[in-house]
């Protein structure tokens, strides 16, 4: 795979038979971060079950350094569930293997400097239904960095995120890629993206793939979001009109 | 008032004492699952489908413990299949009760004319309680604890976050499947002594309870334990003492337990 962290090549994947993602052709180095941009049902969600392994590709190859780490949608999580902000950032040792035995000094050693690292330190004991939504974002962040993987993928980890928790996690991502670490972020922002080094973006197919400054015009973003595309005149800025479709996109 | 040393000195209060000391354990370590995995509903349907298998064995004299379990694993095989690596279960649980169920009431009322036997598995006793049903109770029991000693974090994981418990390549779906079949499995241990209508009674409420008085996984497993053991002692003494299958009693308790664990852990509204 040429040094590449990530190196996806015509990969397509089907529900059912039904095809929802097509040509998907992209390889990302060690360190750099990638935003994926896609309307909901466009595959960002697939793209991520691809490169988990949970989904077989119909056609085309991927490969990745490693197992990826996956930061879900914090709605996707059970909040009655008596767990806290430690035990989840524990469950990223599960990862290790060893499942069937309690966790050991050092698992919780790594969860605990984990929790530090996104500010959590103080909250450790705290349950994790009890953290405001920006600390329950940073909690499954924890979790993801306590797996040590070389590749990261996020589901919108700011989507829905306090102020002062969005400038920890985005401090966080630069870290990570001044690590060598490689970050697959999904988000409907298309400002965001920006900063990213990469932009991938996706309606049932990839668009376009490349940096921002070259990929993110007006023709692109008409292709990515079709009707849920607002470009706001005279800045060049542009916004996405989305709608939250728990447990069902593609 | 018949004296609670009755329970120790009369064989066969002993040997019903000593079952549900059993069934408590199981339900103190798996009904902790059973709440927090919200398999309610499907713990209770477990005792129930196995109605065509107690019937069939009381018509053909086969054990039916061994007909129960066939059909409760088969029962858990099948919800399983209606649900993935943590979601939930509860439309196939109720589809493949219904059917389950049809198919015992044709069998007991059109094939072999059922009677008493059956009833007394619905509802349980504490007469004629054997080394069998103790054994089989014994076997639950240190299964269900061994499993949940090494599945808690996965079940944990799971149950937290679905998808986030997939990613990190865990079992999940085995871990589902074997959670499903140790419950219907403990359900069918439960059924000599509580019936198979009341096997809620053993599995849900004591971790119910505790699920409310408790805020973590550890503390919810001691807790549920000890409200399963002191809660099946107490409803057997009721039993001997009223002169009733002991099910109701610790049914009744159960619920009573967990209304005051509603009340005392109920939100101020002031």
């Amino acid at each position: 795979m040429s040094g590449a962290a990530v190196a996806v090549e015509g990969a397509a994947a089907a529900y059912d038979g039904a095809p929802v993602l097509t040509d998907v052709s992209f390889s990302v180095a060690p360190g750099q971060s990638v935003c994926v941009l896609g309307p909901n049902g466009g595959g960002k969600t697939t793209l991520f079950r691809l490169l988990l392994g949970e989904l077989e590709p119909v056609t085309g190859t991927l490969e990745l350094s490693g197992r990826p780490a996956y930061v879900a949608q914090t709605e996707r999580t059970r909040l009655d569930f008596p767990v806290t902000a430690l035990d989840v950032a524990v469950m990223g040792t599960l990862a290790r293997g060893r499942w069937w035995l309690p966790p050991s000094k050092s698992d919780r050693g790594a969860a605990r400097r984990a929790l530090e690292r996104v500010g959590l330190g103080e909250l450790a004991s705290v349950r994790f239904g009890e953290l405001s939504g920006g600390q329950r974002q940073r909690a499954l962040l924890a979790r993801a960095l306590v797996q040590d993987a070389r590749v990261l993928l996020l589901d919108e980890p700011l989507s829905g995120v306090d102020p002062a928790s969005a400038a920890l996690i985005t401090a966080l991502f630069r870290e990570l890629g001044a690590e060598g670490r490689t970050l697959l972020v999904a988000s409907h922002d298309v400002e965001s993206a920006r900063s990213f080094d990469l932009v991938l973006c996706l309606n049932g197919r990839q668009v376009a793939f490349g940096p921002p400054a070259a990929t993110l015009d007006r023709t692109t973003l008409q292709a990515t979001y079709g009707h849920e595309l607002i470009v706001l005149e005279g800045g060049g800025g542009a916004v996405t009109i989305h709608h939250h479709e728990h447990g069902h996109e593609h | 008032m018949p004296s609670p040393l009755d329970l120790a000195d009369l064989p066969f209060l002993r040997e019903a004492l000593v079952e549900l000391l059993l069934l408590a354990i199981t339900g103190g370590v798996l009904g902790t699952w059973v709440v927090l995995r919200r398999l309610a509903f499907f713990s209770h349907a477990a005792g129930s489908a196995t109605f065509p298998g107690l019937v069939v064995a009381d018509a053909s004299g086969i054990s039916p413990i061994l007909a129960g379990m066939a059909v409760a694993l088969g029962y858990a095989g099948g919800v399983q299949r209606t649900g993935r690596g943590g979601r939930e279960h509860g439309e196939g649980t109720a589809l493949l009760l219904v059917a389950l169920l049809a198919i015992g009431v044709i069998l007991a009322s059109d094939v072999f004319e059922s009677g008493a036997a059956v009833d007394r598995l619905l509802f349980g006793t504490i007469l004629g309680l054997g080394g069998a049903d103790l054994a089989v109770s014994a076997a639950v029991a240190a299964i269900a604890t061994v499993a949940a000693v090494a599945l808690g974090r996965t079940w944990s994981a799971v149950g937290f976050d679905p998808d986030g418990a997939e990613a990190l390549g865990l079992p999940a779906g085995r871990a589902d499947m074997l959670l499903l079949g140790l419950v219907a499995v403990a359900a069918v241990a439960a059924i000599p002594a509580v019936g198979a209508l009341l096997v809620t009674a053993v599995y849900v409420l004591p971790a119910a309870a505790a699920r409310m008085l408790t805020g973590s996984v550890r503390g919810l497993v001691a807790c549920a334990l000890a409200l399963a053991l002191a809660e099946g002692a107490t409803g057997l003494y009721l039993a001997y003492w009223l002169d009733v299958p002991p099910g109701p009693p610790v049914a009744v308790l159960g619920a009573l337990v967990c209304l005051v664990a509603t009340v005392l852990t109920r939100p101020s509204t002031v």
